[in-house]
């Protein structure tokens, strides 16, 4: 399948007291939703900060949306298509949601007003559905104030969202509208406008992931479409007998009194020819388990 | 189009199956566009590259065709591609239902007299 790269990341490094994060190369396919998939401390917000420009201290090329920059140059052309919502609260908890309004407008040239205002009312950010501009945000529960984040992301005319966790503070319902918003997005670019998110709710938000990478210890370990994981990775099953035989191929064992299972390549399918298994494709959680379990494990071997 | 997200058949085969039958009952003509990837997704609840998936699927079996730019439209149907495709349909569902034979252990006898007596059955009510 051919696919242009929202964003195309080469050499990048960024060091940390005790930590690195190294990418020698990665891509972001445009059109697509991606999920950034990874254990707390894996390097996720550091990676995001730098694509959304948040963060400059860093060393590497990027190129992102057609326009270069490198070591942490200004990308001020490029931050005015980008969409962004942080881990936290970034508005200030005695600001009103109309000063969030006003100085959003401030900030960004493309905010319109009447689609935040349309979009508060879609996310159901005031329980009345009355549009409540004196309500100060730290009035606001986690959830809401991180649909008043999207609200705040979505007004704009952007051609890329990078969202560090925003399925994290929200109830299943939003959850949903969340994925919903997403694939509406892409929709509405007709394969121009990308997403790119960080999520540790990788069940909720699987029916909307396409490209999906792994993240360890600051670097990449797995990236790839993700009905091609599904075919690289397969679930493998059996009962106790079989466990010990089975065992060096697989990723991920879990075992019980009666059998066990696990994640296996589908390269490796060859060597349990033979044993009585049975096969299923994973979901995306189960591949991501799997491949960061793994990857512990070498990770700690090598210390 | 009815997807199940927990079947054991994945869901890009289930739109491809869907579609295909469509394209065979005659609902999408010759030279018809299939919706849009990103449109049918948003629709389903389901991600882009699963539609996308499930449309490949569709070319590599020759139903559709895929155009730059502008999606997949439907390609000229053979009658006899038609009959072969819903034979091998016949076939895995025949085999199946073997396999379930063989855990019940019932005997290749029984398993014919069963598929005999439904078929008169089937023929009685018509």
């Amino acid at each position: 399948m051919v696919t242009e790269n929202a964003i195309t990341i080469n050499n990048l490094t960024k060091s940390f007291k005790g930590f690195k994060l190294e990418i020698p190369h990665l891509e972001i396919p445009k059109g697509f939703a991606t999920a950034l998939i990874g254990e707390n401390g894996a390097g996720k917000t550091t990676l995001l900060n730098i694509l959304a420009g948040v963060r400059l201290d860093y060393k590497g090329q990027i190129s992102c949306m057609g326009e270069n920059f490198a070591n942490g140059a200004d990308n001020a052309k490029v931050k005015e298509k980008i969409g962004y919502t942080g881990p936290g609260n970034y508005y200030l908890p005695h600001w009103t949601v109309n000063q969030v309004e006003e100085l959003t407008g401030l900030l960004f040239d493309d905010f319109n007003k009447d689609r935040f205002r349309q979009i508060c009312m879609e996310l159901a950010i005031f329980p009345d559905g009355n549009f409540a501009g004196k309500k100060k945000v730290k009035e606001l529960s986690d959830g809401t104030k991180m649909k008043l984040m999207l609200a705040g992301m979505l007004a704009r005319d952007t051609d890329l969202l990078i969202m560090d966790e925003p399925a994290s503070p929200l109830d299943p319902v939003m959850r949903e509208k969340l994925c919903d918003t997403i694939r509406g997005y892409i929709d509405s670019g007709a394969g121009e406008k990308s997403v790119f998110f960080s999520t540790h709710n990788v069940s909720d938000m699987e029916y909307v992931t396409d490209y999906a990478i792994i993240m360890e210890h600051g670097q990449v370990v797995e990236a790839g479409f993700v009905e091609d994981l599904k075919e690289k990775y397969i679930l493998v099953k059996g009962d106790k007998e079989m466990e010990q035989a089975a065992r060096p191929y697989l990723y991920s064992v879990s075992s019980n009194s009666y059998g066990f299972e696990g994640i296996c390549l589908a390269e490796n399918m060859n060597a349990l020819a033979g044993m009585n298994l049975s096969t299923e494709r994973p979901s995306l959680f189960q591949i991501s388990v799997a491949v960061m379990k793994a990857n512990s494990r070498i990770m700690m071997n090598k210390r | 189009m009815k997807i199940f997200q927990n079947s054991d058949i994945p869901i890009y085969q289930q739109i491809a199956e869907q579609l295909k039958s469509d394209i065979l009952a005659g609902k999408f003509k010759q030279g018809d566009y299939l919706p849009s990837i990103r449109g049918l997704a948003k629709e389903l609840k389901i991600s882009v590259i699963t539609t996308m998936k499930a449309y490949e699927l569709l070319e590599e079996e020759g139903l559709v065709t895929a155009v730059q730019g502008k999606g997949f439209y439907v390609n000229a149907q053979d009658s006899q591609m038609l009959k072969e495709q819903h034979m091998r349909k016949v076939e895995d569902a025949l085999t199946e239902a073997i396999q379930a034979a063989e855990i019940a252990q019932m005997s290749d006898k029984e398993l014919i007299g069963t598929l005999e007596t439904l078929i008169s059955m089937k023929n009685a009510q018509v």
